[in-house]
């Protein structure tokens, strides 16, 4: 499969794994990703999962044509479509102190990610630079089936590669590896985030001036909903008021619960 | 509010009283009612009513639970150590068929009982009864409401980590409608008289409300009036106090031990007390219109009569506990702020009444006032919160 394709060029670089460019002779436009698994936990479990990436077939995923893990490595490699467009970090000034746009938005990813949570998968990474927004503003969740498949450690890397200032989006029960506490809530958690990051132009939980860091104001529940330029605005208070909490059994307790909060305001 | 009988020993003198229109259904109690027995109750009845499947122990074959098609001990001889082989899927397939054959209200997925829960206790939960309650539910699209039947043990009242665990457990099944909850009492005391306690109950009801979970709380004494301000959807009414007051003994098999029974006592709503006869007789010498602090129903002339003779077992108090329980909960404004002052209200007559008997008659423990002004606290820190 890989073999087929003609390289373009490299994405820019994460921490876990080489993202390209490439064409394939059946599919067009492909992205290539390969990187190494350092540890997982079940095989079992990776083997359902891909399968379930296999079977997803929506506009809100790319589509996969290959998804191949060398136990002797430990490496995996994804061919799938290519999306046209860009991802959500480059596109913040449309939603930008506009509460309704960001509804909108919330209400289609989480239609997209029903689809996965339906099935007892949990996205467990999302944030501004894995959603793409296609040119029809649909977004398109990518980035799915890796950071599941990770133990903390290499997550918290993933999480913050660099240092206190790189956005974070994940909740209490992940930076604290509570694992068994971990479901389609942690989700949530990082929806209300990003749309805070979306409405604020600023990271919630980087209040300037704050003598934590992201990852402390996380744990310690500390978080903004307005700023110098952005005032507080009632819709977007509310949501955060509903999910920005430590213990995900204080958020809604399923998605028809939040799209429904969703609904009163759409 | 709905109430339920929470049905045992003697189940018939729930159903007799059912029949006249106490309670709203019925909490079916295996080990002491024949599977088949169960089967041929009234329609009209089971409608109403759910079943406690009582795996609290797995394989212990109290009173008639082996004759249940679902008791793990008829689908392999040694259930004691369930490895993950398909046996839980069966199990879950024939609790969920012997629940939908009654054409119950409500269909309930088992827990299990540790003295001491493992540390993987609520993964084990959750791979052995729920997922493949829910998976069969599922294939079979089942239309009925779920319930997930939990044990409270009081550290997960009082430790917050505990707790966290625990309500982000229940909370985390997203298919299922509510839990059947039961709170373990390790209380001597009759009443249950703990601040911290009782305002943490209170709290973890409020929290699966806001999850928007029906929340049906088993085993409930006189606290059900308590309970009730934090909205729950039902309580229930029991006869002898191991009905009334959750612990493992009930189920185990300890037959022969001998049983010595408690004083008779008698429940006055006006009292919020189960008051001990002797008493009662104590109170008749020395208090003028003493029937008054209780209430009236078709059993009382029958009490009141001076040869009527006391003994727990008899099934007058019990029977008219459930009239007047049933009748005081029905009573309950539908309102949370109402019923918080409603019951505040009931409470502060009780300890009026209770100064009026104690200038003539003293009354311990267990038969006085004592665990009112506790209530009373507790619903005002309760209120606080809201
Ligand atoms: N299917 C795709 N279509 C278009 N762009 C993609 C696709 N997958 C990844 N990208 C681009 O590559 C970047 C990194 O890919 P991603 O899978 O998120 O890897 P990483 O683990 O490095 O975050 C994304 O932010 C996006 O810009
Ligand atoms: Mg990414």
């Amino acid at each position: 499969m890989i073999t087929e394709c003609t390289s373009i060029k490299e994405f820019a670089q994460g921490g876990q794994k080489k993202v390209f460019l490439a064409e394939h002779p059946k599919f067009g436009k492909v992205v290539i990703k390969k990187g190494l698994i350092k540890s997982f936990t079940s095989l079992e479990r990776i083997k359902r999962e891909v399968k379930l990436l296999d079977e997803l077939d929506s506009e809100y995923y790319p589509k996969q044509y290959h998804f191949n893990i060398d136990f002797k490595t430990n490496e995996f490699e994804i061919v799938e479509e290519y999306i046209e467009g860009s991802t959500l970090r480059d596109n913040l000034h449309i939603f930008y102190n506009n509460p309704s746009e960001i509804f909108s938005l919330l209400d289609l990813l989480i239609d997209g990610l029903s689809l996965i949570w339906d099935k007892n998968v949990v996205h467990r990474d999302l944030k501004p630079e894995n959603i793409i927004l296609r040119p029809n503003m649909k977004p398109c969740i990518i980035d799915l089936g890796i950071a599941r498949f990770l133990d903390l450690e290499s997550l918290t890397k993933t999480i913050s590669p660099v240092g206190p200032c790189t956005p974070i989006y994940a909740s209490s029960e992940q930076l604290t590896n509570n694992k068994n506490s971990i479901d389609l809530r942690t989700d949530f958690f990082a929806l209300v985030v990003i749309a805070l990051e979306l409405y604020l132009g600023q990271h919630p939980f980087n209040e300037s001036g704050s003598k934590y860091s992201i990852m402390e104001n996380i744990l310690r529940n500390n978080y903004i909903v307005e700023n110098e330029n952005v005032n507080q605005n009632k819709q977007m208070s509310e949501l955060a008021l509903k999910v920005l909490h430590t213990q995900p059994y204080m958020r809604f307790r399923n998605y028809s619960l939040f799209k429904e909060f969703l609904k009163t305001y759409l | 509010m709905k109430i339920y009988h929470q049905t045992g020993f003697r189940y018939n003198w729930n159903i007799e009283s059912f029949e006249k229109g106490v309670g709203d259904g019925l909490i079916f109690s295996p080990i002491n009612i024949d599977s088949d027995k169960l089967i041929s109750f009234k329609e009209k009845m089971k409608q109403v009513s759910f079943l406690d499947p009582q795996l609290y122990l797995l394989n212990e074959a109290k009173g008639s639970l082996d004759t249940y098609p679902y008791f793990p001990g008829n689908l392999k001889p040694d259930f004691s150590t369930p490895d993950l082989d398909n046996s839980q899927d069966e199990l879950a397939k024939l609790c969920v068929d012997y629940q939908i054959e009654n054409d119950f209200e409500y269909l309930v997925i088992p827990t299990r009982y540790h003295a001491d829960n493992p540390t993987n206790y609520f993964l084990d939960s959750t791979d052995f009864f729920v997922d493949p309650f829910c998976e069969y539910l599922k294939e079979i699209k089942n239309s009925k409401k779920v319930l997930l039947s939990a044990i409270i043990k009081t550290v997960m009242l009082t430790d917050d980590e505990k707790k966290n665990e625990v309500l982000n457990w229940i909370t985390g099944h997203q298919n299922i409608d509510g839990v059947y909850i039961i709170f373990e009492n390790n209380f001597t005391s009759k009443q249950i008289k703990d601040f911290d306690y009782l305002l943490n109950v209170l709290r973890f009801i409020k929290i699966l409300k806001m999850n928007q979970l029906e929340v049906h709380i088993g085993y409930c004494n006189t606290e059900a009036l308590l309970y009730s301000i934090a909205m729950p959807d039902s309580v229930t009414i029991g006869s002898y106090e191991n009905l009334r007051s959750f612990g493992i003994k009930r189920f185990q098999d300890l037959e022969n031990a001998p049983m010595r029974g408690p004083n008779a006592r008698l429940y006055s709503s006006f009292l919020l007390q189960w008051v001990d006869y002797v008493y009662i007789q104590a109170m008749e010498k020395l208090i003028t219109n003493y029937e008054d602090f209780f209430d009236d129903s078709e059993f009382k002339p029958l009490m009141f009569k001076p040869d009527f003779k006391w003994h727990f077992a008899k099934a007058e108090p019990y029977k008219h506990y459930f009239f007047v329980f049933d009748k005081q909960i029905k009573q309950l404004p539908e309102l949370q702020s109402d019923r918080i002052f409603y019951v505040k209200q009931t409470i502060k007559e009780a300890l009026n009444l209770f100064k009026i008997i104690e200038n003539n008659v003293l009354l311990d423990n267990d038969s006085d006032g004592s665990h009112l002004s506790t209530w009373f606290n507790v619903i005002n820190a309760f209120e606080k919160e809201i």
